[in-house]
């Protein structure tokens, strides 16, 4: 069952004189429970069609559909995001930062610590819950960030280049920790990216689309048995895969 | 170690007040100059409760143009930051307004409200008005977009996303507006009644002044000093709370 459907979606900015058009014609769909990535060149309107399945911004002709209903703004009880900075508020310590979402829903108490100390501790940072942002590492806020994404019980987590800036150990040891939190909680990832080597290693299937105006030339399923260990990424079969893609992205240009 | 600090300050005072009085006394400088401590002292002997009651008028005079300008200064501030047509019309003509003397207004005020404390009170609020909504709008233009994304995101009301988010986040740059706005306001209110009223300190000063008891202007000056010196304490206090906040804000990038 799809819980995302998009079809015949399109952007266009207007900068300055002449229209932007930052995606064409993106038709697609995303099944429940699964992990999908999005990659694509720098500038090709990725984040742009994250903003718009997350209600951010509208699309200038088209529709998206979040479990079947059409997206015309923020579904907060439906979609939790998770953006390229953590976007954490300074003066709350982690724990705060988890529960803020359901605060402003104005959840009972009691609820909102037990299920905030559950999803610190599900992010392994319970030991770190009474920390601030600027105690706390990169890697470590962007689990704080994911946890918040969560806070809400959405089925559906969209992620905005949520590693790009961290450090290639980190990154590395975030995407696999992701992948458990992903099968613990059972949710629908849609994941942006522009390393093909995240995409591939995480992902049930990676979208791949062109240079601007964004379209999706393919969609490739990815079939590695899961849990996936690292390893995987050194073999012949994952590298096959990563110089398909890069040609699809260096023949679109 | 801190009690003999005490009683070093204390001999210390006791000491510069004991030369002071001898250089009054022996006739080194006009008694209408410079009054001797003992002048100050008797004139608090017989118009302490005048003082007090001047003292009270200031006070409370200075509270309602604090009140006024912080409220002010402070949605004003958020209004226009919020909005780039509105900070982009009104920003310039808020910080010229800011730059002339404001004082040379004050024969306008007085003949539109009078000489009472009404005027002081307008006037002090306009004093302070200026510099509060100005940090406050730089505060507002100053927060990242990305903020109000998470903001909408998680569901945030408009007044969520003004109180809970915008608020806080523009507080570090609002604080040094409340404090140069904080002071203009006690001087506006000073000066004004200094230059034509019927009661507070300033009038009191003033009013000594052009009699010739020194020792009365004194006192008067002292009390105000009072005022500036526990306002300034209380704005520190408050800088410092907020300070260390801007601290951690720092560290989360």
């Amino acid at each position: 069952m799809p819980i995302i459907e998009v079809s015949n979606l399109a952007k266009e900015f207007n900068a300055g004189r002449a229209p932007l058009r930052a995606l064409d014609d993106v038709s697609f769909t995303v099944d429940k429970g699964r992990f999908v990535t999005l990659v694509g060149p720098s500038g090709c309107g990725k984040s742009t069609l994250l903003a718009i399945l997350a209600g951010l911004t509208a699309a200038s002709s088209g529709e998206a559909r979040i479990e079947g209903e059409r997206v015309c703004g923020p579904m907060p009880g439906k979609v939790g995001m998770v953006f390229q900075d953590p976007t954490l508020l300074p003066w709350k310590t982690a724990f705060a930062n988890v529960e803020f979402p359901l605060d402003l829903r104005g959840d009972d108490r009691a609820a909102r610590r037990k299920r905030c100390a559950a999803l610190l501790e599900l992010v392994g940072l319970t030991e770190f819950a009474e920390h601030y942002p600027h105690e706390l590492s990169g890697g470590m806020r962007q689990r704080v960030a994911i946890a918040r994404g969560l806070a809400q019980d959405p089925q559906l987590i969209l992620m905005d280049e949520p590693f790009a800036a961290l450090d290639e150990q980190t990154r590395t040891r975030m995407g696999h920790d992701l992948l458990d939190i992903w099968t613990k909680t059972g949710k629908t990832v849609f994941f942006i990216t522009h390393s093909l080597t995240e995409a591939i290693y995480l992902s049930d299937a990676v979208l791949v689309m062109s240079p601007r105006p964004g379209r999706i030339i393919d969609t490739i399923a990815i079939e590695f048995p899961r849990p996936r260990e690292l390893d995987i990424i050194g073999s012949a079969a994952f590298g096959a895969i990563r110089n398909h893609i890069w040609h699809l992205i260096a023949q679109a240009h | 170690m801190p009690q003999r600090r005490i009683i070093r300050t204390i001999a210390i005072t006791a000491l510069l007040a004991a030369a002071w009085e001898a250089v009054v006394r022996f006739g080194l400088v006009n008694r209408i100059i410079l009054a001797a401590p003992s002048d100050i002292v008797l004139a608090a002997a017989s118009d302490g409760g005048i003082f007090l009651r001047a003292f009270a008028t200031t006070l409370a005079e200075i509270a309602a143009a604090v009140a006024i300008a912080w409220t002010l200064g402070v949605a004003i501030g958020i209004m226009v930051g919020s909005s780039r047509l509105l900070a982009a019309a009104t920003a310039p003509v808020l910080s010229s307004i800011f730059a002339i003397p404001l004082i040379v207004l004050y024969p306008l005020l007085m003949a539109w409200l009078g000489i009472g404390p009404l005027s002081k009170v307008v006037f002090g609020a306009f004093s302070g008005f200026f510099p509060i909504a100005l940090n406050t709008i730089d505060g507002v233009r100053a927060i990242e977009p990305r903020y109000l994304a998470l903001a909408r995101s998680i569901g945030a009301t408009r007044l969520q996303t003004y109180g809970r988010v915008i608020l806080p986040l523009a507080l570090p740059a609002m604080v040094s507006g409340l404090r140069v706005g904080t002071g203009l306001v006690v001087i506006g209110v000073l000066v004004t009644e200094m230059l034509a009223s019927l009661g507070g300190v300033g009038f009191l000063i003033s009013y000594h002044r052009t009699l010739f008891n020194t020792g009365h202007v004194y006192f008067g000056i002292l009390l105000a000093l009072t005022l500036a010196v526990a306002v300034n304490i209380g704005l520190t206090r408050l800088d410092r709370r907020i300070g260390n906040w801007r601290l951690r804000e720092q560290g989360e990038e």
